[in-house]
């Protein structure tokens, strides 16, 4: 081991990760080179009354900026549960519409390879959905209104067991 | 993380889902410090902190409802501001950061130290200095760039452990390591030459 080796390695000496043969190595480098003895000394000190002195280094939040930040913030709840009906409305008007596409999508024959494999698999083992899914296709047009609710919920969860970013459809 | 800390969390969240009267208050109070101060850390400029501190508690009021509970929630809380405080850096003009590479230790071709070793550790180690000392760290750790400097904060400064770290800033724990090692090295580094510059002085 030489020096260079020795002062990028201290971080694993310090948290234990280091193996214990290694560990001997290092020592006895420490041991007969006096830079090194040094260069660890010095480093554990600074590393040690960095955090030693967190308090000092930490940003205090301004009494002005505390009173704005409250009032503001209290402000914006006064809406919160608006907001998150909002919110949620949103996320289900999303969530149908996706579970349409990817109805129409199956019909179309243009699912992805990936969301493919999910249908099959999921409908070999599940009566319902497969029974939906074949009606789908002899009538090869959507159904009026949203799917019964199981299948509805069977579908979305398998949109979400998609990975993120993937497309469940062909362009 | 404490034990109290879990407990204040679910505590807290549970109420913010509800909506329930004083749960902002709450939340505001266990949390606007270190928001502040970690958007601060990467902002470097007081109302930019304040304004990505807003957008903070609104983003975890307005999705409190959806939080997994994958994660622990103030890990939760740090990701959102981690990533509020980037969004508003990109664009930005980077002001005066220095480069790492400068302060690190220099080795001859034989990998041997280069310079001779100055022994301050006894300085430090006294408190004598500490008022001086804080405020050099703080100056140092602000030179750095961000990539180094957020995953020095969350580590040294809100003491979190290198998993909890890797996770809120999606890296893996073995480059949070590697981040914070050389961040610790430029310390030791500025500190040794600040030390040595005083003393000759
Ligand atoms: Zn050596
Ligand atoms: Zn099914």
């Amino acid at each position: 081991m030489n020096c260079k080796e020795l002062a990028y390695m201290l971080a694993d000496y310090i948290d234990g990760s280091m193996d214990p043969q290694l560990r001997e190595e290092l020592d006895a480098h420490i041991a007969m080179c006096e830079p090194c003895m040094i260069f660890t000394k010095t480093f554990l000190v600074a590393s040690d009354k960095t955090r030693q002195l967190r308090k000092e280094i930490e940003y205090k939040i301004p009494p002005e900026v505390r009173s704005r930040l409250e009032t503001f913030v209290r402000a914006a709840a006064l809406k919160f549960p608006e907001k998150v009906n909002e919110y949620r409305e949103q996320v289900e008007r999303e969530r149908r519409e996706k579970v349409a596409a990817l109805l129409k999508a199956a019909i179309a024959g243009r699912l992805s390879s990936i969301t493919a494999l999910l249908v099959e698999t999921h409908c070999a083992g599940c009566p319902e959905c497969k029974e939906y899914f074949d009606g789908l296709l002899k009538a090869s047009s959507p159904a009026a209104g949203d799917p019964p609710m199981l299948i509805d919920s069977h579908v979305t969860r398998l949109m979400e067991s998609l990975p993120p970013g993937e497309e469940f459809f062909l362009a | 993380m404490s034990a109290e800390r879990w407990k204040e969390d679910e505590v807290l969240l549970e109420s913010l889902r509800k909506g329930s009267p004083g749960a902002v208050d709450e939340m505001l109070r266990l949390y606007q410090g270190k928001i502040f101060n970690l958007a601060m850390s990467i902002l470097k400029n007081e109302s930019d902190a304040e304004e990505a501190a807003q957008d903070v508690f609104m983003t975890v009021i307005r999705k409190a409802d959806t939080f997994q509970g994958n994660s622990a929630f103030y890990s939760w809380m740090y990701r959102i501001c981690v990533n509020t405080c980037l969004m508003r850096l990109r664009g930005k003009r980077r002001t005066d950061t220095v480069s790492i590479e400068e302060f690190m230790p220099v080795f001859t071709d034989e990998g041997m130290h280069a310079s001779p070793m100055d022994d301050w550790s006894k300085e430090v180690e006294r408190n004598a200095l500490n008022e001086e000392l804080g405020r050099m760290i703080r100056k140092y750790t602000e030179e750095l760039s961000e990539k180094y400097r957020v995953v020095f904060v969350l580590s040294d400064v809100e003491g979190l452990s290198n998993e909890e770290t890797a996770k809120i800033l999606g890296l893996t724990v073995p480059a949070v390591k590697s981040r914070l090692h050389r961040a610790r090295l430029y310390l030791r580094e500025q500190l040794s030459r600040y030390l040595r510059e005083g003393k000759a002085s």
